[in-house]
């Protein structure tokens, strides 16, 4: 899909949510809110709805009430239920066909600027947070003012909100308008917003809106110091900062029951509980294309888990509704064995993963520096991999041989970056490696290095998993006369050796793979190959490494630069493709197999769960699917 | 014997502040911290904080500040206001976490041990007393068998067996319906259709060497001259046996159960983590592997003060249990 339809798309969906809702229908809400409307605690359907609220085509009409279950491994997991959740002024949807498209969420229509530096928002009329109180750009100013300009909250402003270093400017037009303003032109910036919302401390609730009727009170702005010191010890932290951020004790939607919110279900029980719980959210402003108030689900219950193997049986015992993370492709086949024990099925997602080798180029040794930044070195590494083989003997079939480059259904996928030195050609490995006059072998058969050792190169990986492909790969590397010695280590070991520039190569995810620009620093080396080298880009040359001068690197340093203050989409795509095209022709990270099936548990009674939908971070992950409108049968 | 308790309480305070110090930076030594090891778990479910973001974070909960003043600050809270701060993982107070999970760990543990002692000192008289007879060679191979097999694969082969053969739900200690559900005569045959794998797997592990060293023990007192003596007299077997050399047989239990307290706070984690219960041994293990150092100072603290008094206890156990030590 080209650029330009892209827009198109963006421009129909924002234009059907509008001209679809029609003031005249009468609205339908769960048993669960009518009962509570008969006992006179809560007001009737049309009043807590806005008057054109957002239609969110759902797959079929579904019927009301039912418990999802799912599974949480701990804290550290709590974007798993957020993800289920999330609210974005424009956020990354499933068409029916599978294709992500960016629909709005609780506004009524958004405009942008010829120069893409202004980025106008209006609010849906009616809108109200979960308690009753009316939504209004009092809110935004409330964020924008007190919360994101306020150094106690927020001491540094994210370089993402600060494109050239100025802070984005809101201007509040009327009620219900905003704009938000930038000093230069910011093409990607409704992609970022969909994506990371704006920013720490907002980064698990919805963009620019905080209520301010309930957050005021432990706002340093409005709050007196004895207030905000009560408010930290009703809450048991240390001081009133701690209150807030995405973890914070009163902002966090995930800890605080009492915090208004705009999302489909809000927390009841929150951890460490053993089983989490998620309820309705009564005033949700969406609804279906019959007029049924979403969600269809009345509550989301999240069961703590210890170990993998214990979600497996949780699995098979039918304890899931729905879940997609935290399932393993390892135990696929025993996921299908239980399918009818557990009353469930397997859908299957689409990974936007390629599993990849990454060469340091700025490791240490500089022998193995000097080789890992030849091309003809990393072309040899790539050539002599056996991609077939590793899907068939791991991935069960499953997954596609490839190298890292945007994954189908990208609007940046070529077929040709994919299929990219991906050929096993071990002759032509062979006569790379023996062109860089690494001829000479010890008794071994393996090649000695310039300085007389022994070619060997260690692969880390963080996951036992991974054992069996990197002995593989190995046995691959072996044949063209270069050792390779696998290690597994601890995650946190793994993760500090790439942040301290201390490994050689590694087993990486390679992710961020659907729409590049949103987050395109793992492809820049960020967290991977050249982790030196971005440090000194983004930290204008004050640490990490230079580039070796005329380095390809420094070309899409370059293209990126122009991408991210083009005044129109198409100038900024002509650059990120230029970006890509480099790193897929440098062969940067060697891919070798990706696009691979997600293991999605859907229960039988579980309806609209979309098939083949892709998965990753950019797209918010399960939030593609549109959880709203998943439910349950009753019957 | 007043004194010597005082003595001994009076002691146990520089051994748990030295502890904790020690605990606080063990738990600090591997390179990184929380906001390290919280960034490289998301990352690994495919999220991403930025190195501001990570900043914000280590400035929030202070974790840039030097070692002593994060320790002082932790355990002044401590001993001053009986705050064990705060899990910085689970964004709770760390008594939260810990005392709710306390009690079900202190009934599996307590329960198991019962179970562990029932089995293990008849069993081990048994032995000893009929040396080298068929039944002692059945226990003895049992034995072997228990102490070689690690608890958490007993565990694993049981929720295999009751998953595909017994058809029940297994992992954890209630079925989803029952766990907010008020206690009802279900809700208890819920429980104890969940809770045998772990007793069993529990006093299994530890009635197989108790087996052995209850034997051993016997072995040792049964051709002492006054078990001959008593025979010599004509009393009965059962009376000889019960009322002299297992008295003294049991002198290593009761020593040991100063350590018996401690374990029985942490659990078996493995077995526990392969169980998925709600117990505090996979807190601490999870706690431990996120660098969340206050929750796993807290626990470490907490299993230290257990150790010393389960210390104290036991000496003074055995000094009432055996006259032999308290007139020496």
């Amino acid at each position: 899909m080209t650029a330009k339809k892209w827009i198109a798309r963006l421009a129909i969906a924002a234009m059907a949510a509008t001209a679809l809702a029609s003031p005249a229908w009468a609205f339908q809400e769960a048993p669960m809110l009518t009962e509570m409307v008969k006992a006179g605690s809560l007001p009737p359907v049309d009043e807590r709805l806005p008057t054109n609220p957002t239609v969110v085509d759902a797959l079929s009409v579904g019927q009301y009430g039912g418990t999802w279950h799912r599974a949480y491994s701990g804290p550290g997991d709590r974007w798993g239920p957020t993800k289920l959740m999330e609210e974005r002024v424009l956020k990354w949807t499933a068409d029916p066909n599978g294709e992500a498209v960016l629909k709005p969420g609780y506004i009524e229509s958004y405009s942008v600027n010829d120069t893409s530096t202004e980025f106008t928002f209006t609010l849906l009329d009616g809108l109200k947070w979960s308690d009753g109180h009316p939504v209004t750009t009092e809110d935004v100013a409330f964020w924008y003012n007190d919360v994101f300009l306020n150094p106690a909250i927020v001491p540094n402003i994210d370089p993402t909100f600060a494109p050239g270093g100025v802070p984005m400017q809101v201007e509040i037009k009327d009620a219900r308008t905003f704009t938000v303003k930038f000093a230069q032109p910011y093409v990607y910036f409704l992609q970022i917003l969909a994506k990371d919302s704006t920013g720490e401390p907002s980064l698990d609730r919805p963009s620019f809106l905080f209520p301010k009727h309930y957050l005021s009170q432990y706002n340093d702005k409005y709050a007196s110091e004895a207030e905000l010191e009560a408010a930290a010890k009703k809450f048991n932290v240390a001081k009133w900062t701690d209150l807030w951020g995405s973890k914070g004790a009163a902002t966090a939607w995930w800890s605080n029951p009492d915090l208004p919110v705009l999302t489909a279900w809000k927390i009841e029980t929150p951890a460490p509980a053993e089983i989490v719980t998620m309820v309705r959210n009564p005033y949700y402003y969406a609804v279906d294309q019959e007029g049924n108030q979403l969600p269809y689900v009345d509550r989301i219950e999240h069961k703590l888990y210890q170990d993998p193997e214990t979600l497996a049986l949780m699995v098979a015992q039918g304890q899931i509704d729905m879940q997609a993370r935290g399932m393993n492709l390892d135990n696929y086949t025993f996921y299908k064995e239980n399918e009818e024990r557990g009353n469930y099925k397997v859908v299957p997602g689409r990974d936007s993963n390629v599993w990849s080798i990454i060469p340091n180029l700025t490791v240490k040794d500089p022998v193995l520096q000097d080789l890992f930044q030849n091309a003809d070195f990393r072309q040899a590494l790539s050539v002599a991999v056996d991609r077939e083989a590793i899907v068939e003997l791991t991935q069960s079939g499953l997954a596609k041989a490839m190298a890292v480059a945007p994954v189908n259904g990208s609007p940046y996928h070529k077929d040709e970056l994919s299929a990219h030195w991906a050929e096993y050609d071990p002759e032509n490995a062979d006569a790379l490696l023996d062109g860089l006059g690494l001829t000479e072998r010890d008794k071994d058969g393996f090649r000695l290095r310039s300085d007389g050792q022994r070619l060997s190169l260690a692969i880390e990986s963080s996951d036992a998993a991974h054992a069996k492909t990197l002995e593989l790969l190995s046995g691959m590397y072996a044949e063209v006369g270069i050792e390779l010695l696998p290690r597994i280590i601890d995650r946190t070991q793994w993760d500090n050796n790439r942040d301290n520039n201390d490994f050689q190569l590694q087993w990486i995810p390679f992710d961020r793979l659907t729409y590049v620009p949103a987050d395109p620093r793992l492809m820049l080396g960020s967290q991977s190959y050249g982790t030196e080298y971005f440090k000194w880009y983004q930290t204008d040359g004050e640490s990490g490494i230079e580039p070796p001068k005329g380095s390809a690197i420094l070309a899409m340093f370059d293209a990126w630069d122009r991408a991210s203050q083009a005044k129109s989409i198409e100038e900024a795509d002509a650059a990120v493709n230029e970006m890509i095209a480099t790193f897929v022709d440098q062969g940067y990270a060697i891919g070798v197999y990706g696009e691979g099936v997600l293991v999605n548990i859907v229960s039988n009674k579980m309806h609209n769960v979309q098939a083949d939908l892709v998965q990753d971070d950019i797209t918010r992950g399960v939030g593609i699917a549109r959880t709203q409108q998943f439910w349950l049968d009753q019957n | 014997m007043t004194a010597f308790i005082l003595r001994r309480a009076l002691l146990a305070i520089p051994t748990l502040i030295f502890i904790s110090f020690i605990a606080f930076v063990i738990i600090q030594l591997p390179p990184g911290d929380y906001i390290t090891a919280y960034a490289a778990e998301l990352r690994h479910q495919g999220e991403y904080i930025t190195e501001a973001q990570e900043a914000a974070l280590r400035a929030q909960y202070g974790l840039s500040d030097p070692l002593l003043v994060q320790y002082w600050r932790w355990i002044s809270n401590i001993v001053f206001r009986g705050d064990f701060g705060y899990s910085l993982h689970w964004n709770a107070p760390v008594s939260s976490l810990i005392w709710d999970r306390l009690s079900i760990t202190l009934a599996i543990s307590a329960v198991s041990l019962v179970f562990t002692w029932l089995i293990a000192i008849p069993v081990g008289v048994y032995s000893a007393t009929r040396q080298y007879s068929v039944l002692d060679y059945v226990f003895t191979v049992f034995g072997f068998l228990g102490k070689g097999t690690p608890d958490f694969l007993l565990a694993l082969i049981l929720m295999w067996i009751s998953f595909v053969y017994l058809n029940l739900d297994v992992g954890g200690l209630f079925s989803a319906r029952y766990q907010h559900a008020p206690w009802s005569l279900d809700k208890v045959l819920d429980l104890l259709s969940h809770v045998w794998i772990p007793l069993v797997v529990l006093a299994t592990g530890g009635a197989a060497g108790l087996i052995r060293v209850m034997r051993a023990n016997m072995l040792d007192e049964l051709g002492k001259p006054y078990v001959e003596t008593a025979y010599a007299q004509g009393l009965s077997e059962s009376k000889v046996v019960w009322n002299y050399p297992v008295r003294v047989a049991l002198n290593p239990f009761i020593s040991t159960v100063g350590w018996a307290l401690p374990a029985l706070f942490s659990g078996d984690i493995i077995t526990a983590v392969v169980l998925n219960l709600p117990t505090t041994g996979p807190l601490l293990l999870q706690a431990l592997k996120m660098q969340d150092m206050y929750l796993a100072g807290s626990f470490i603290l907490i299993l230290s003060a257990f150790t010393v008094i389960g210390t104290l206890i036991s000496d003074v156990l055995l000094a009432w249990f055996d006259p032999r030590i308290r007139y020496a």
